[in-house]
């Protein structure tokens, strides 16, 4: 399954999760630290006078950074404003320097020196305010205009010791109390700013009953599926409690077991990744169900080559190549302590000064999941690499068909898929164009599903109003890589590719086992009838196949009477062609193509089972004259009933302007005066 | 030639075997069956001895098929080979008077369906003679057997064959129930879902909603069968007869003394001749009995017809059947929810072997399937429009599938509004009609006959291509091409289209 194994990855090993070369490397000589700007999504190098930043939305290795001079002094932190107009730079705990990038002003800001001091700042969109900086005393929210004069819109008080911030959540949360586990939260949205109700984390007491103090590391701020959740490491109870916030309410949502003190998050596809870094394995987590179980196994980060869009091994290999020279002089080392985890996805080595990207290996995933519904609720959930989730699908689907696995198994997984079609059709996800940008959202409010709302969740009031997610527009360009890769925005299956990749590949190799087939058809078209699906017809051309093939007669009549296989010009002629071997089904078939006024193809059939006079008499009633008149002149004459001939003469000769004029007129009424006949034409 | 009661005179009814009792002094051995059972030997003898010596004479020219009917000037007698050789024979009165007036093809229907029942249960007569060749254990079967069947013809105290007034139906076809596709699929998912219960092994299943068939997975003959037995015996109406009695199958059993009476008394007088031999040997299985089936609390249908279930041995107690189409025995398991009947077939060898025991394919059915017959008849219930659902207003008619062995007709209630005339005279077609076909045999033709009553009625029969159509209507002031174009919008709207009209 792997596609290649990689020194430091140690060969041959599994993993669901690994990072690939090349990475994005930092060569910048005398470089005093790295630094990430999550809003902006940049990778920060600091020289004594210059900032070197990387775009990494899109990821890509080769970008090559801007530069920027600012003054030298000490940086403690360093976020770019949102219109990357401004650099701003804390320079000590009460002040903050401001560079415009253009106009090259310089602007300072200080706090009251004593009294408080700075924890941290981020730039904001809310409408309110464009910066919030955290003191100790609290939250200032700053409007800012474009020569960057400071002007306080709001203050916030409350103590904190520390802080976090996500520009990806919008969300602040403010840490107080002995314990540090006293959080005030914040959301400053598009929208606005929303104050979060104050709640406490669960923090389980010590042996020696002391009381651990929550540091920010252990506490961290993730989205999957367009919602908000805080994750918190309780080291005494080994446990990763998390916590979702809506509107106005904040719940807890349950506890991931954790093996490891030291610990880290990060979120790819809406996948959750829990880095259990002293055990140096990584375990997944799919918070779209209510289920706290891993989706696999713990197994370790791996690194990988370049790894083509077609996962060909020999793509890979020669990427091997070419990317040996870069990691030769490199000591690779997973988890190791300069390893900073970045929102969402991403991995800082503060010792090699280089950034990589995570990477979700669905293959390996697939391959060592055994309940196939439950993975194919997972793969059909996954935006990211669309394409391949689908492949996967469609060769889930095929194999448990191909292995003879129970009918209900396989009618639940056919379920899933057709589900997750209706449900991706109705939500306006499953499109077939072509690097689309807009379809490569994540996931917003409207998309979280509706049984999620319902869900009790013991709170007060109005819960089920989900908290704002920012609909920025980074999120279009975080995905875009994989776009042209995929060229899909879901791994949505249809009906119709559910029949030709998954139904139709299996159908010559199912035949002895016709029976079961149907059944799984059967299945499949109450599913897609209950979604109120279609589905290529061919699937009742083959249904009536199988059925004939082992000689369910009876049933097959049932199915046709019952529009189980629904009428079309292709079904009726497989029933005529079926029924070669059972006159019924062959009867089914006509009946069908009246039904349908197919009156040529009817009329022909009727012709060719020796019924000419029923033919004629039904071509004369449907004024249908594209039937050549010999056919019935031939049948007649075959069986050697003049009185017949001479009828279809007759009634020929009305039905067709000008048929009296023909050659076949005279053919055969000059055979019909041969034999003798007194019949009169 | 009777000198009985006369309730018996109306009847007679014998099933005798041309392979037997062909040595003088032995007659009475090719006597399998008699009905009235205690008329005399010599009257029974002189019947069959009529009936032996037509099909020898008719032989001589028709090797194939030899008598099928004699009309006396008092009398038909009905000829049917049920088996090679194993003859049923129905001597009918002809009376106006008592409205005594036959279509002879209903009759043989009768035979028909009383042989392929017997089948079903006991398998061929052939085999059961050549099982025990003195006749002892075919004959303790039959009698038993058919006698049940007859009680089932009793209107009161008196035996009604089908006469005129049923012309519009047709025994031995099936009649389904038209779903939606969304409430077929949930039909054929539930199915199959049935049929998993006995796990990998083939098993079959019918589906019945009142007394109309919603699914089927035997062949068509088996169908019609085993879908008589259930309307018969085994459907919610059946189970609590009185409350609704709109199938042709059931007429209400106010019989049981008649049947107990002729069913005791010729076992005893043709097995002394028989010197005793063999009736306490074999264990008389009364499948036709009344009365005899009851809702057990799991829903699954319970009998002691085929002995007690109490006993250590519990599987010799449940229902078989014999499957023409596979030529196996099978288990017959009958469950019923509301209106739904459910019957699963399951080959018995596959619990002899001990692959699978009947209480576990219960309890998997039980597990499996409950919701989803529960969803089922729920879907089927709503959509279903009651007893008149197949009533077309304006027309009394019957449909037949030939080839589906399938029939649709309007509801007995609205049937009963016709003249009495009127229905002789549809009757009177539906002869002439089967005569025609009969003549026909292999070739199917197509009819058309438009026939215009005393009572100036229409009656109507169309045949093509194995479908039939008969039909009367009583608009006195139709014209025939009123009447034609009448049966044209007929034939498009119920019939799509099959029954062209010119």
């Amino acid at each position: 399954m792997l596609s290649s194994s990689q020194p430091g990855g140690g060969s041959g090993a599994l993993s669901h999760v690994y990072i690939q070369h090349p990475s994005l490397r930092c060569n910048i000589p005398d470089s005093r630290g790295l630094f990430y700007d999550d809003a902006n999504r940049l990778l920060i190098c600091i020289t004594s006078s210059q900032v070197f930043s990387w775009q990494t939305a899109p990821f890509n290795p080769d970008v090559s950074p801007s530069v920027d001079s600012i003054s030298e002094g000490p940086i403690l932190s360093i976020r770019f404003s949102l219109d990357k107009k401004a650099i701003a730079v804390q320079r000590s705990d009460c002040e903050i320097q401001f560079f415009h990038r253009e106009t090259k002003q310089i602007l300072t800001h200080k706090c009251k020196a004593g009294s408080e001091s700075i924890l941290g700042f981020f730039w904001s969109d809310s409408p309110l305010c464009d910066l919030a900086i955290l003191k100790t005393s609290g939250m200032d929210l700053f409007a800012c205009d474009s020569m960057l004069n400071l002007r306080l819109v709001e203050t916030k008080k409350v103590n904190v010791n520390w802080y976090i911030y996500t520009h990806e959540t919008r969300l602040v949360l403010l840490a107080s109390g002995l314990q540090c586990k006293t959080i005030t939260g914040y959301q400053l949205s598009t929208a606005g700013v929303v104050r979060l109700p104050r709640f406490e984390m669960t923090m389980a007491k010590s042996e020696s009953n002391s009381k651990p103090i929550l540091s920010s590391g252990d506490v961290h701020l993730i989205t999957v599926y367009g919602r908000i959740y805080c994750l918190q490491v309780d080291r005494e109870a080994m446990l990763l409690h998390s916590y979702r916030f809506y509107r106005d309410a904040v719940v807890q949502q349950g506890s991931l077991p954790i093996y490891s003190t030291k610990l880290s998050v990060s979120v790819v596809d809406n996948v959750l990744l829990v880095h259990q870094i002293d055990a140096k394995v990584v375990i997944i987590y799919d918070l779209f169900v209510d289920s706290r179980a891993p989706v696999s196994a713990p197994l370790p980060l791996l690194w990988r080559g370049y790894h083509g869009s077609d996962q060909s091994s020999q793509a890979a290999n020669k990427e091997n190549e070419s990317s040996e020279s870069s990691t030769s002089n490199e000591i690779l080392v997973t988890y190791e302590d300069a390893w900073t985890f970045l929102v969402p996805d991403l991995i800082l080595d503060q010792t090699n000064k280089v950034l990589w990207r995570i990477h979700l290996d669905l293959e390996a995933i697939s391959a060592s999941s055994s309940d196939r519904t439950s993975l194919l609720e997972f793969l059909q959930r996954r935006k990211l690499e669309a394409n391949k989730a689908k492949q996967l699908c469609l060769g889930i689907a095929r194999a448990i068909i191909l292995e003879r696995r129970p009918a209900s198994q396989v009618t639940q997984a056919i379920d899933v898929l057709v589900t997750a079609y209706s449900y991706s059709v109705k939500a306006g996800t499953y499109k077939d164009i072509k690097n689309e940008k807009t379809t490569a959202t994540t996931p917003t409010v409207g998309a979280s599903p509706d049984n999620e709302r319902q869900r009790p969740s013991g709170s007060t009031i109005d819960e089920e109003v989900e908290m704002n997610l920012p609909s920025g527009s980074e999120e279009n360009m975080f995905c875009a890589d994989e776009q042209q890769e995929s060229q899909l925005s879901s791994p949505a299956i249809s009906p119709d590719e559910l029949y030709k990749f998954v139904f139709a590949s299996v159908e010559e190799m199912m035949v002895e086992e016709s029976e079961y087939l149907v059944a799984i058809i059967t299945e499949f078209l109450r599913s897609i009838s209950a979604e109120k699906l279609k589905v290529d017809l061919n699937i009742y051309v083959m249904t009536i196949r199988l059925l004939a093939y082992s000689k369910r007669y009876a049933e097959l009549s049932l199915f046709t009477t019952n529009k189980i296989i629904e009428p079309s010009k292709e079904v009726a002629l497989q029933l005529l062609e079926s029924g070669r071997q059972n006159l019924r089904v062959r009867k089914l078939g006509l009946d069908m193509l009246r039904q349908l006024s197919l009156h040529h193809d009817y009329i022909s059939s009727l012709v060719q089972d020796g019924y000419y006079l029923e033919a004629l008499r039904y071509a004369q009633k449907h004024k249908v004259t594209s039937v050549r008149s010999s056919l019935f002149l031939e049948a007649a004459f075959a069986s050697n009933d003049l009185q017949h001939l001479a009828a279809i003469l007759r009634v020929l000769s009305e039905l067709i302007p000008g048929f009296k004029e023909t050659s076949e007129y005279y053919t055969f009424y000059g055979l019909l005066n041969e034999t003798g006949s007194s019949v009169a034409v | 030639m009777a000198s009985k009661s006369s309730g018996d005179e109306s009847l007679r009814l014998c099933v005798f075997d041309l392979r037997r009792g062909q040595t003088e002094g032995q007659e009475l051995d090719k006597i399998l069956f008699f009905h009235p059972a205690d008329l005399d030997f010599s009257t029974q003898l002189s019947v069959i001895g009529l009936s032996e010596g037509l099909i020898t004479f008719t032989r001589l020219f028709s090797p194939e098929a030899a008598c099928e009917l004699i009309e006396a000037e008092r009398h038909s007698h009905v000829f049917y080979e049920a088996e090679p050789d194993i003859w049923m024979v129905m001597v009918v009165e002809k009376n106006r008077e008592t409205g005594a007036i036959w279509r002879i093809d209903a009759l043989r229907r009768v035979l028909k369906e009383v042989h392929s029942l017997f089948v079903m249960f006991h398998g061929s007569i052939r085999a059961l003679i050549e099982k025990e060749p003195t006749g002892g254990l075919t004959r303790s079967q039959l009698y038993p057997f058919v006698t049940d069947y007859l009680s089932n013809l009793f209107v009161g105290k008196k035996l009604q064959l089908p006469t005129f007034r049923e012309t519009l139906r047709e025994r031995g076809t099936v009649q389904m129930l038209t779903l939606a596709r969304d409430t077929a699929l949930e039909v054929q998912s539930l199915v199959q879902v049935l049929e998993s219960c006995a796990g990998s092994l083939r098993s079959h299943s019918m589906i019945l909603f009142q007394d109309l068939l919603v699914s089927s997975t035997l062949s068509s003959d088996d169908t019609v069968n085993l879908f008589t037995f259930a309307v018969m015996r085994l459907t919610s109406s059946a189970l609590s007869p009185g409350e609704s009695t709109w199938s042709y199958l059931r007429k209400g059993a106010g019989s049981s003394e008649i049947s107990s009476k002729s069913f005791s008394a010729p076992l005893g007088s043709i097995d002394s001749l028989h010197s005793g031999n063999g009736n306490n040997m074999h264990h008389v299985i009364r499948p036709l009995q009344n009365d005899k089936w009851t809702k057990g609390k799991d829903g699954f249908l319970i009998t002691d017809i085929w002995g007690l279930e109490t006993g250590g041995s519990t599987d010799s107690a449940i229902p078989t059947v014999w499957l023409q189409q596979t030529q196996e025995r099978v288990y017959l398991l009958a469950y019923q929810y509301k209106s739904l009947t459910l019957l699963l077939l399951m080959p018995t060898t596959a619990i002899v072997n001990g692959d699978l025991s009947v209480s576990a394919v219960k309890q998997q059915f039980i597990e499996d399937a409950s919701l989803r017959i529960l969803k089922v008849e729920e879907k089927i219930s709503r959509g279903w429009g009651g007893e008149n659902a197949y009533h077309v207003k304006g027309y009394r008619y019957l449909v037949v599938d030939n080839d589906m062995e399938v029939s649709r007709a309007s509801p007995l209630g609205k049937v009963t509004t016709l003249a009495k005339e009127s229905l002789l005279a549809l009757n009177q077609l539906r002869g002439e009609v089967d005569l025609e076909k009969s003549r026909a045999k292999r070739q199917e033709k197509d009819m058309e006959i438009c026939i215009r009553a005393k009572n100036n009625a229409w009656v109507i029969a169309r045949v093509t291509r194995g479908k039939e159509l008969y039909m009367a209507l009583e608009k006195a002031s139709d014209t025939l091409l009123d009447t034609t174009d009448a049966v044209g919008k007929f034939s498009n709207r119920y019939c799509s289209g099959a029954f062209l009209m010119d």
